[in-house]
């Protein structure tokens, strides 16, 4: 599983209804072109604040569920966040790490996630739900599977694939829409 | 926070400051209701303000920078948003005050303790001290530092201004700020 088949995954199978914060770089790039929406805020800078902004955005908006598509060096670049995240346990929060082992938005210099362990701090600090995974079904299914956040997919992909994608710069407007998409009221559920 | 804690978490907060109160009552009246960051003793009275006010969701921030993030996803689920820190922490957050409140065109107000002006006995200080305005107008973003004006009217034309222009301002304050 590659980023593309990881993001594909998320995208398709998460509600329609939730939000996602998306990481700087290839990620946000990726998600921007295939599955731009108004429930999207992507990062482009300020790397690392990813899975911040979504803890903001669950702790502001409790009834809407925030998924982030964090990477492994910008989670490591920020974190402390996940002890923020665990303070103030947001059923609401599913974050997601889609880990490559590198700073693949670049060239793909390494990362220091193989030694992190990322689930077990995830784990030992206090998230609810943890997953590692490896294959785009087990992604799906720890995906559907969640239910009481904070949540974290730990997401096992592999470099490579496309990196021609084009940049997010309409911020304002992209804010304007998510705004709207967030104060609309949620139906059904 | 458990609110028997409280006397432990504001040990140093004894005093109350009139001008804290005064900024916090302002702060409400503009409808601010979240708070977030890294605590510094200048601002100990309006972080006191924050933390016992039922009505502002108050975060403590690891960092400078996660408190830039968590007032942006506040600010996008609506809420308004306060954030807090010495101006040491300015300078580490200023790439995320760059790179996503300024794209973004959000409207954080900012508040700064400002270390390392005149009287500064920590030479720790004396670097970003100097640069503190320098940073900001470098950024053209606008920015007061609170001496004698009325506070009520500075903060209100503050808001009005970065409400207009959709843009972060930062209020800053010396030590001895609150007497």
């Amino acid at each position: 599983m590659k980023r593309q088949e990881a993001i594909e995954v998320i995208m398709t199978t998460i509600n329609p209804r939730d939000a996602v914060v998306s990481t700087t770089g290839l990620i946000s790039r990726e998600i921007f072109e295939r599955f731009d929406s108004e429930r999207n805020i992507y990062v482009p800078g300020s790397m690392g604040l990813a899975s911040s902004i979504g803890l903001g955005v669950a702790v502001a908006q409790p009834t809407t569920r925030v998924v982030v598509i964090d990477g492994d060096a910008s989670l490591l670049m920020n974190l402390g966040s996940i002890v923020t995240i665990r303070n103030k346990q947001p059923t609401n929060l599913l974050h997601i790490v889609l880990d490559n082992g590198a700073y693949a938005s670049c060239n793909e210099e390494r990362s220091m996630s193989e030694t992190a362990r990322l689930d077990t701090l995830a784990s030992d600090v206090g998230y609810q739900y943890v997953r590692v995974v490896h294959s785009q079904e087990d992604l799906k299914r720890a995906t559907m599977e969640f239910g009481q956040g904070p949540g974290f997919i730990l997401a096992k992909i592999k470099l490579g694939g496309r990196r021609d994608f084009r940049r997010p710069l309409e911020l304002a407007a992209i804010k304007n829409r998510f705004m709207l998409f967030l104060k609309r009221p949620t139906q059904g559920d | 926070m458990n609110r028997d804690d409280k006397g432990i978490f504001n040990a140093l907060a004894g005093d109350r400051s009139d001008k804290a109160d005064e900024l916090h009552k302002v702060f409400r009246e503009l409808g601010v209701n979240f708070a977030s960051g890294v605590p510094c003793g200048v601002l100990r009275h309006i972080i006191k303000n924050f933390d016992d006010d039922e009505a502002v969701l108050h975060m403590i921030a690891n960092r400078e920078s996660e408190a830039v993030g968590l007032a942006a996803g506040a600010y996008f689920g609506g809420k308004i948003p306060v954030v807090y820190m010495q101006n040491s922490g300015l300078f580490s957050a200023s790439n995320d005050i760059a790179s996503l409140l300024v794209p973004y065109k959000m409207p954080v107000f900012f508040v700064v303790s400002y270390r390392g002006c005149e009287g500064e006995d920590a030479v720790q200080h004396l670097t970003t001290g100097w640069a503190t305005e320098r940073l900001l107008e470098s950024f053209d973003l606008p920015f007061e530092v609170f001496g004698k004006q009325n506070l009520e009217t500075l903060i209100r034309s503050m808001f009005e201004t970065i409400r207009k222009a959709e843009v972060p301002t930062f209020l800053l304050l010396k030590r001895g700020w609150h007497r």
